[in-house]
């Protein structure tokens, strides 16, 4: 019994580390960039760190990042606009931050390349919601002064959970523990894939059996998405109407991308009340909802190009200064 | 408690060492924790249901013990039939009541009449189609007198209960297990071993094919409509892999589990898909099942044993019952007599134990063309079978048919979530290669001599195990909700 017990360790072993040099050889793992707050208490990437970011079990989606010295995922090494040439800005969540395709076919390469004399200048970063976006630009007023326009991504859904900036939990993921665990890519790769939910679940689910409660069987996905409904439209609406008086943008210099059919009309009226500019993501893919990735609900490379369309169109009909 | 989920895995290695370590020296002791572990292995889906176990479990223990002291035929028939009535009423119960009710309105709708009668939301106990039959089969002996009644009440709740088996078979004789756990059993390394390795088998089965087909074959069969033929086909043959991986995985999960704790449980497949034809596909198809029907159905009908006209109807009542079983729904009944439909040409011509040798098709050229054809051929119509049991309701299931069958296009098949496509053929491919070359012996499904073409093997499953796992998929075996 005890020689079977030693086989069973032993062949364990050998398997995870096979299995660990497999993930490595195939780089199924995905290569997640160190985070900061840096001196202006603004969460962002610490600088200069490339690598691949992976999603799907088997590589349904691959691409290469480059944070930059700003910390931001971009072709250009540094953010220095200056007066007398043309800048934009992308500030938004990783929907704009773009890692699920080669930095250099960013949507900010995408327009870039389509405009002439035109630099932009990329600000996206997962997790981002409006109060991280304008205090960005807040804190950085500065810079953001002298770039020309700036589009500020706002997803209805997850955007408006709160009315004003504070650091994020996300920092702590950057913990030396998790840093260190972070080295073993079969553990990052499973955790990815969602193969330790159950392992990380089950503490709850026993408390729920001894308690009596019917054991959890949603997932986090499904976790995340009824807090996001519970928190009420009218509550978001408030906590937008705070957040822009909060965190003063320039309305001529900055405008709003949306999907119009999930934004509280609230907000579109408020918007067009006050003088804010928007521009409705949902004619670029001419419907409610946008082609998603491969096990990812990113924008699909195509819906990806229609949307930097849908911003060039925007930037040849609206003259910026 | 799903064998594929996080609690089993903590679940059995606890077991396993308190059964060998703690209980091991006294038989009843281990018993008795085979009992409360398997108690709290159901009980972990619902322990409300539990008391369902305990009373089928006493009465057929009470019940075997009066007809060890009954020789009165009237009276030991009696004891028989108040068994069979209490078991299969808490069957129908729990799982006919609103078939029949709602099929009895139809049926008055259909002649111009309205009855109210209101259907009751009534749960399915997980696993009581298994055990059921399983009790009944030991009491049906004991009444026959093909078996000691026992006196021991822990080994027969053991018997009833054993966690392995518990909620979706192999459904167990007693002549075969009650023994088993009436005796003393030691740790035997080599069948721990072998137990390993056939629950590394049913977990790739599972996981790998069955888990990963599942979205597919769901959203194919829910949007009918929107295909065309080759779809519906990739949806009828991705089905029957998906439901032989599902449920044999779970057959080898079991029987492995079992032979961790000293206990061998039968076969319940022989890799089915390789039959040349039906007859042959019901041997190996889910056979703890088919022969019980044959010893307690089939034969006390008659069998082949009468008329012609006698037999057939025996293979028609056995192959509905059979179809029944699955489920109220009337498409299980229609599956089932599909499969009568198809098995009785090779009755009628005696050729349904043509095929019962080893299949070799790659043994001469002969073989390789019949054979071929005659596995396709099986495969084929099983699959259209299959459309029966998966769909919602029988038209359901014709209309799938008439779109497999008359409506060809161009259209290439894409998921809405984008699964590449290719994947799922090779594994596939790949899978049927694999069966093909262990085909021989159902109980080993690594048979190779070179320990490092093992481990190869091992690692090469455990790896496409988290290649195809997905989050999101719903991990319960089918057979949990027969």
């Amino acid at each position: 019994m005890i020689q079977i017990l030693k086989k069973l360790v032993l062949y364990g072993f050998l398997m995870l580390v096979a299995l660990e040099l497999l993930v490595r050889i195939f780089h199924l793992h995905n290569e997640r960039p160190e985070r900061l707050a840096d001196d202006k208490n603004v969460e962002k990437w610490m600088p200069n760190q490339t690598g691949s970011s992976v999603t799907g079990n088997r590589k349904q989606n691959v691409g290469k990042y480059n944070i930059n010295t700003f910390g931001f995922n971009s072709v250009y090494e540094n953010y220095s606009p200056t007066a007398y040439s043309k800048e934009i800005a992308l500030v938004g969540d990783s929907f704009f931050e773009g890692f699920h395709e080669d930095y250099t076919n960013s949507l900010g390469q995408q327009i870039e390349n389509k405009l002439e004399a035109i630099t932009v200048l990329e600000f996206g970063y997962a997790g981002y919601d409006l109060a991280d976006e304008l205090h960005l630009i807040n804190a950085y007023s500065e810079l953001f002064k002298n770039i020309d326009h700036s589009f500020i991504f706002l997803k209805f859904a997850s955007d408006l959970d709160r009315d004003m900036y504070e650091p994020s939990f996300r920092l702590d993921l950057d913990s030396p523990l998790r840093r260190m665990v972070k080295q073993v890519k079969l553990l990052v790769y499973l955790n990815d894939i969602g193969a330790l939910n159950s392992l990380t679940q089950l503490p709850q689910r026993v408390l729920n059996f001894l308690s009596g409660k019917e054991a959890a069987s949603i997932s986090l996905k499904e976790k995340t998405a009824l807090l996001e409904e519970s928190i009420s439209d009218e509550q978001k609406f408030e906590n937008f109407k705070k957040l822009v008086q909060r965190y003063p943008i320039d309305k001529n210099k900055a405008t709003f991308v949306l999907n119009t059919y999930i934004t509280s009309p609230q907000i579109l009226w408020y918007l067009k009340e006050n003088g804010y500019q928007f521009l409705d993501l949902s004619k670029a893919w001419k419907g409610p909802k946008p082609e998603t990735l491969i096990y990812d609900q990113h924008w699909s490379k195509k819906d990806r190009a229609l949307v930097a369309n849908l911003i060039v169109d925007y930037l040849q009909k609206n003259t910026i200064d | 408690m799903l064998f594929n989920s996080i609690d089993f895995a903590i679940f059995l290695p606890v077991v396993f060492i308190l059964y060998w370590f703690i209980f091991q020296k006294n038989i009843k002791l281990q018993n008795l924790f085979i009992v409360i572990a398997s108690y709290f292995f159901y009980g972990w889906w619902d322990w409300r249901f539990l008391s369902l176990i305990v009373f089928s479990t006493l009465v057929d223990f009470t019940i075997g013990n009066l007809l060890r002291r009954e020789e009165v035929i009237a009276k030991r028939k009696l004891f028989l039939w108040i068994s069979i009535v209490i078991n299969l009423g808490f069957l129908g119960f729990f799982k006919y009541y609103n078939f029949f009710v709602d099929s009895f309105v139809d049926a008055f709708t259909f002649f111009g009449k309205t009855l109210e009668v209101g259907s009751l939301n009534i749960i399915l106990p997980v696993g009581i189609s298994f055990y059921t039959f399983q009790t009944l089969s030991y009491t049906i002996d004991v009444y026959k007198k093909q078996l000691e009644p026992t006196k021991d009440l822990i080994a027969f709740s053991a018997f009833v209960c054993f966690f392995p088996q518990l909620v979706a078979g192999p459904i167990e004789r007693a002549i075969n297990l009650l023994p088993q756990i009436q005796n003393k059993r030691s740790f035997q390394k080599t069948q721990a071993i072998e137990g390993l390795k056939l629950m590394l088998w049913g977990f790739f089965k599972k996981l790998v094919i069955a888990d990963s087909l599942s979205p597919i074959v769901s959203d194919i069969f829910s949007n009918t409509h929107s295909y065309s033929s080759t779809t519906l086909i990739i949806g009828a043959v991705f089905f029957a892999f998906q439901i032989y991986g599902d449920f044999s995985g779970y057959s080898d999960i079991a029987i492995g589990t079992s032979k961790l704790f000293g206990i061998e449980l039968m076969s319940n497949f022989k890799f089915p898909y390789f039959a040349r034809n039906i007859g042959e596909f019901w041997r190996k198809w889910h056979i703890s099942l088919s022969t019980w029907f044959r010893d307690y159905l089939y034969i006390p009908l008659g069998g082949s044993q009468g008329t012609t006209s006698k037999s057939i109807r025996n293979i028609f009542i056995i192959f509905v019952v059979s179809g029944f079983w699955h489920g109220a729904n009337w498409t299980f009944v229609i599956w089932g007599l599909f499969h009568a439909i198809l098995f009785l040409p090779s009755f009628i011509t005696k050729t349904n134990r043509k095929f019962t040798g080893e299949i070799n098709v790659l043994g001469n050229f002969k073989s390789l063309i019949f054979d071929s054809l005659r596995i396709l051929q099986t495969f084929v119509l099983v699959s259209i079978g299959w459309v029966f049991f998966r769909s919602e309701s029988i038209q359901n299931a014709l209309d799938y048919l008439k779109r497999m069958f008359f409506n060809f296009s161009s259209e290439q098949y894409s998921h809405p979530n984008g699964y590449r496509m290719i994947d799922y053929f090779i594994i596939v491919l790949i899978f049927v290669v694999y069966e093909y070359i262990i085909r021989n012996d159902e109980r080993n499904p690594f048979p190779f001599k070179n320990r490092y073409v093992r481990f190869l093997i091992y690692l090469l499953m455990l790896f496409s195990i988290i290649l195809f796992f997905d989050d999101g998929v719903d991990r319960s075996f089918i057979y949990f909700q027969f």
